[in-house]
């Protein structure tokens, strides 16, 4: 059936190919469709007079700078063909605003997300929707993603169902869904690594090890710190340029010559990297983090302090700081980032998607499988933690959830769905499985369908000082602005809103993707049932 | 894997055994070597930037043990109360250099000797666990790279001499579980009576090890010969809490001066509770938490979880001899110390963040260094799978720490209660006493680092030890000191305490007010009768 075929099917032999056929495009009818009606996004095509009115700004979509950031370069490339920002651009962009050495306003971030998203731009642009169509290419990862998940586990041995349920519990069930509807890096970094994993999974050859060097260099782009989370991919893909073998006379040391040349496949992502960081920043060894940073901008157009970054000091005290790509990273955060990332009320995953936690029992099942691929996606979540533990913001700004784990998250997918299929016989755990998932996709699709703008709880104080009443801080702000019946769904201010209220409309979707997950559970109890008849 | 376009070498199986075999037996050897070298090295990165001087304590442990052979009354008894002796003991061979005492080398000269053992021990006690080669190693690496510790190892304070010899009787206590030879018990019976005498922690570790050996000899052996074990034992490692005990009844009049003398830890913790800075106290939730987090900031978060997960696993492996089990018990002994110190108050840490925006003592954490680095190279071993991940994981974070300066100790010293930038008022008595003739009246206790930054000699400052000079001094402080430092007003400087209350202080002038101190001098017309020479002799 070939690689397609086999990336879609699980060969049980229990289950005929026609129902998993089925089952198959239901599934990606299903993800489909509920990524539609979470993607935020207001009708009509932003323009320069009009981008920083409040209704794409804080009351819209774009209502965080990472969002603005990332939609500010596509813009200026679509609009003005041009990496570097025009005035109304700029200020649409701060806080989050870059100044290139030549004083030039510029991104902060780098450029993979907002040249991946162009050509949804483009085609939205047709249909008066420019920014839902820029976000529904993330959307669109975001459903790639649950598809590789789906087929990473089946490759381990997870049955269609499992499989299915631990990509469900990844893309619904965790703060991946809230980061899936809108304009975030996370969807692309992870679908670089899952197709990287599941190429190395599924083929040995040279354009496979080709494409992870691509993926690699190119995840660069996408955000630099994938360098690190590519890093056991990337070991894995050496082992097969260099590797040994024990006999009995000792031991072989081998060089593959022909996999030497697969590092042909980085200069196009290199030149692209080099290129975009020569013209926008200055030079090919610039980062876009590195750059100066101007909070706000004044009437005159020049940079300002913003009253919040005053208030609690965050504001560079030295804007010549000299910043480096390493020097975010401080090794003294790991324990405050550990206790952000895991049990904080504002971030952590025991509050927001406690169902991820049993996907650590079932990387247990993968290393039964393929000690390889265990020791590779348990590197994944290790580097992941760690590295973001130490960010000197491991609060994401202000984020719903741990938006940095969102590559853990789908490792614990996989997790997840190799749970299941191992314990599927253990009924009190599929009981506590379900439970979990109903919570978390519950607060999941909150967040999908309201807003990420929860501050973290050490800015409360300075929030509070600000707007003079009490802030709240964890998903309860997302409920509160349910509550008062908003949504920044499209599907929901476009047509949603005539039909039902905000709650109820999050509460069908949740329901909608609970009961998918209870059907496949179902399914995975039924093909059980269905083993024990044969036997 | 295919061989299609590959070229490739070989090596036989032979000469990988000949290797093996070469390097297990000249291990010891080329740890010794690299351990050496990086401690040398180290030495010399925090002498040339100045930190290795920057803990007031260490300062104070170079001026004690550079009292006991040099100063007005020189000699054993300046050894004094409250510190241990065994670092100041250490020191007398070489501190009566000058340039021994002001590098503080001859402080750190016991540290540098301290980290090299310490690793040396914890390659030889995952050996004895069947850790492999590798395992060992990777121990080893953990504790060696650790940047607190290649600080302190650098410093003349006790930590890295309290670990070697508390990790040395953990080794020769494993040693005894696993081969029931007396001789070992005895080795480790010495180096825990060793560690009794640098730090209390030791003296924990004498009662907890004391359990260890009477519960286990009493299952294998019934009660007699447990009870004989542990009065043998007791009598070899307790020699040096005794002789503790006898000495402050012989110099101070009293065997628990060290507990409830002026200048006690408890006097300490006494003054911060009344400040309501004692949080731990009383509350074993706040006690872990501290504890927890001076461990972590120390060792590194990961390596902490690594660790914890090591002893875990080796704890609650049923394949694992239950002897070397219990054995191992001990590597946790500084752990239970410091949180039960720090809930019955004897203990204080301030922890940025958690208490305010200070350190102080923060470095207590990294007492379970050597215990962590042997129970990762346990896990290590034990889950070979994962070998290279967990190795490759722990490199990144030594990266990052390494890349971003994390040196919590060196921040305690530089900026957390345990420094003081005494450099003002030193370098005016540098300036000014350094080629005249007279006695500086001042308090050891609270301006140790001031006698240490001076560079003059001792024999120049009239302090609490110095006996009949001190008391001829306070009386009437105009007879003999021409200088006098104290914080003006404090009645915690002894010297203040004394000399506020005489007449003869009306006869000195302020030349100076600094944040630690304030700086007194004899006027003119009074230096006639100033007494310059040491004319009271030798003392008792």
């Amino acid at each position: 059936m070939g690689a397609l075929g086999d990336a879609l099917y699980a060969n049980t032999g229990n289950i005929n190919m026609k129902k998993e056929k089925i089952i198959t495009i239901i599934f990606f009818v299903f993800v489909a469709l509920v990524l539609i009606l979470g993607i935020r996004g207001i009708v009509g095509n932003p323009t320069t007079e009009t981008i920083n009115n409040p209704i794409w700004t804080s009351d819209g979509p774009l209502e965080l700078s990472p969002d603005r950031g990332r939609f500010s370069l596509m813009y200026s490339i679509a609009e003005d063909h041009s990496v570097k920002f025009s005035l109304p651009i700029a200020r649409f962009t701060t806080p989050d605003l870059g100044i290139s050495p030549k004083g030039e306003y510029v991104s902060l971030f780098a450029p993979g997300v907002s040249f991946a998203i162009l050509p949804g731009y483009y085609v939205g642009k047709l249909f008066g929707v420019s920014q839902v169509g820029a976000f529904a290419v993330i959307a669109l990862f975001a459903l790639f993603n649950a598809g590789l998940i789906r087929a990473i586990a089946m490759r381990l041995g997870a049955s269609i169902y499992a499989a299915s349920f631990g990509a469900l519990a990844f893309l619904f069930a965790s703060p991946a869904f809230a980061y899936a509807v809108t304009l975030y890096q996370h969807h692309i970094s992870t679908f670089l690594i899952l197709s990287s994993m599941y190429v190395l999974l599924r083929w040995r050859g040279w354009w496979g090890i080709s494409y992870i060097w691509f993926a690699i260099v190119l995840s660069l782009s996408v955000d630099y710190p994938n360098l690190f989370l590519m890093l056991p991919l990337g070991v894995w893909a050496f082992s097969r340029v260099v590797w040994f073998e024990k006999d009995s006379h000792g031991f072989q040391f081998q060089i593959s010559l022909l996999n030497i040349l697969t590092v042909v496949s980085v200069v196009l992502p290199l030149a692209f990297f080099l290129w975009y960081n020569a013209a926008a920043n200055g030079s090919p060894l610039q980062l876009s983090g590195t750059l100066k940073r101007a909070e706000a901008i004044d009437e005159a157009g020049k940079p300002v302090q913003p009253q919040l970054a005053r208030i609690l000091g965050l504001a560079e005290l030295d804007p010549n700081r000299k910043k480096t790509a390493i020097g975010f990273f401080h090794s003294r955060n790991l324990l405050n980032g550990f206790y952000t990332h895991f049990l904080s009320l504002d971030r952590g995953v025991v509050n927001f998607a406690p169902v991820m936690l049993l996907g650590f029992f079932g990387l247990y099942y993968v290393f039964k499988k393929s000690i390889t691929a265990g020791k590779v996606l348990v590197g994944i979540i290790g580097f992941n933690i760690l590295l973001y533990s130490m960010w000197g913001d491991p609060y994401g700004g202000w984020a719903f959830g741990s938006r940095y784990l969102i590559p853990s998250y789908a490792v614990l997918g996989i997790g997840i769905a190799m749970l299941l299929e191992y314990a599927k016989k253990q009924y009190i755990i599929l009981l506590v499985c379900m439970a979990l998932l109903s919570q978390s996709v519950w607060i999941g699709v909150l967040g999908a369908v309201t807003s990420n703008r929860n501050p973290p709880q050490i800015e409360i104080l300075a929030l509070e000082k600000i707007s003079g009443h009490e802030e709240k801080y964890s998903f309860d702000r997302n409920e509160q602005y349910l509550a008062s019946n908003h949504s920044k769904s499209f599907v929901f201010n476009t047509i949603g809103y005539r039909y039902m209220n905000a709650p109820t409309y999050r509460a069908l979707i949740a329901g909608l993707v609970i009961a998918m997950c209870a059907l496949l559970l179902g399914g995975l109890l039924f093909d059980k049932q269905k083993e024990k008849q044969y036997e | 894997m295919s061989k299609h376009y590959s070229v490739g070498f070989s090596i036989s199986t032979d000469k990988i055994q000949r290797f093996s075999v070469f390097f297990e037996r000249h291990a010891m050897f080329f740890l010794s070597v690299i351990l050496s070298s990086v401690s040398l090295v180290a030495f010399m990165v925090y002498y040339f930037n100045g930190f290795g001087l920057a803990y007031n304590d260490a300062r104070s442990h170079l001026d004690i043990g550079r009292r006991v052979v040099e100063g007005l009354k020189p000699g054993l008894a300046q050894l004094g109360s409250v510190w241990l002796p065994l670092t100041h003991v250490l020191m007398v061979p070489t501190v009566w250099s000058d340039f021994m005492w002001h590098t503080g080398l001859a402080g750190a000269l016991q540290s540098m000797i301290s980290y090299v053992a310490t690793g040396l021990l914890i390659y030889l006690f995952l050996r004895e666990l069947g850790a492999s080669m590798i395992a060992r190693l990777v121990g080893v690496a953990i504790f060696a790279s650790n940047s607190n510790i290649l600080y302190l190892q650098s410093t003349a304070m006790t930590e890295l001499l309290l670990l070697a010899t508390m990790t040395a009787g953990a080794y020769q206590l494993l040693l005894w579980y696993k081969s029931d030879n007396i001789v070992f018990l005895i080795k480790s019976s010495f180096w825990i009576m060793l560690s009794t005498l640098v730090r209390y922690d030791g003296w924990f570790l004498f009662g907890f090890a004391a359990l260890l050996i009477f519960f286990y000899t009493i299952y294998q052996k019934g009660y007699w010969v447990a009870e004989g074990t542990v009065v043998l034992y007791g009598t070899l490692a307790g020699f040096g809490i005794g002789l503790w005990f006898l000495w402050n009844a012989l110099i101070f009049k009293d065997p628990l001066y060290f507990i409830f003398g002026p200048y006690s830890a408890h006097a300490q913790q006494s003054q911060l509770e009344a400040a309501g800075v004692l949080a731990t106290k009383g509350d074993w939730f706040l006690s872990l938490k501290f504890y927890v987090y001076a461990l972590a900031y120390n060792s590194g978060a990961f390596t902490t979880v690594l660790g914890f997960i090591g002893a875990f696993v080796m704890w609650f492996n049923r394949r694992e001899n239950i002897r070397v089990r219990i054995a191992s018990a001990a590597l946790i002994a500084p752990f239970l110390f410091n949180i039960i110190a720090l809930y019955l108050g004897h203990s204080v840490l301030f922890i940025q963040g958690l208490s305010g925006d200070t350190w102080f003592n923060i470095r207590y954490g990294v007492m379970m260094m050597p215990s962590l680095a042997i129970f990762i190279g346990y896990l290590v071993d034990r889950v070979r799978p994962m070998r290279g991940l967990i190795i490759g994981l722990l490199f990144f974070v030594m990266f990052f720490s390494i890349t971003s300066n994390d040196i919590v100790t060196i921040d305690d010293a530089r900026v957390g209660s345990s420094q003081k930038n005494v450099t003002e008022v030193s370098s005016w008595l540098t300036r000014h006493a350094k080629d005249e003739k007279g006695f500086v009246l001042i308090s050891a206790a609270s301006h140790d680092a001031i006698i240490f930054s001076s560079g003059l000699p001792m024999k120049k400052f009239i302090h609490e030890g110095t006996g009949a000079y001190w008391k001829s001094a306070t009386e009437s402080p105009d007879r003999w000191a021409r200088w006098i430092i104290m914080r003006t007003y404090s009645e915690d400087d002894s010297t203040w305490r004394f000399v506020s209350r005489s007449s003869g202080f009306e006869r000195y002038n302020l030349v100076g007010t600094y944040p630690f101190a304030d700086i007194y001098e004899l006027k003119p017309e009074y230096m006639a009768d100033l007494q310059t020479d040491a004319v009271l002799g030798k003392q008792k």
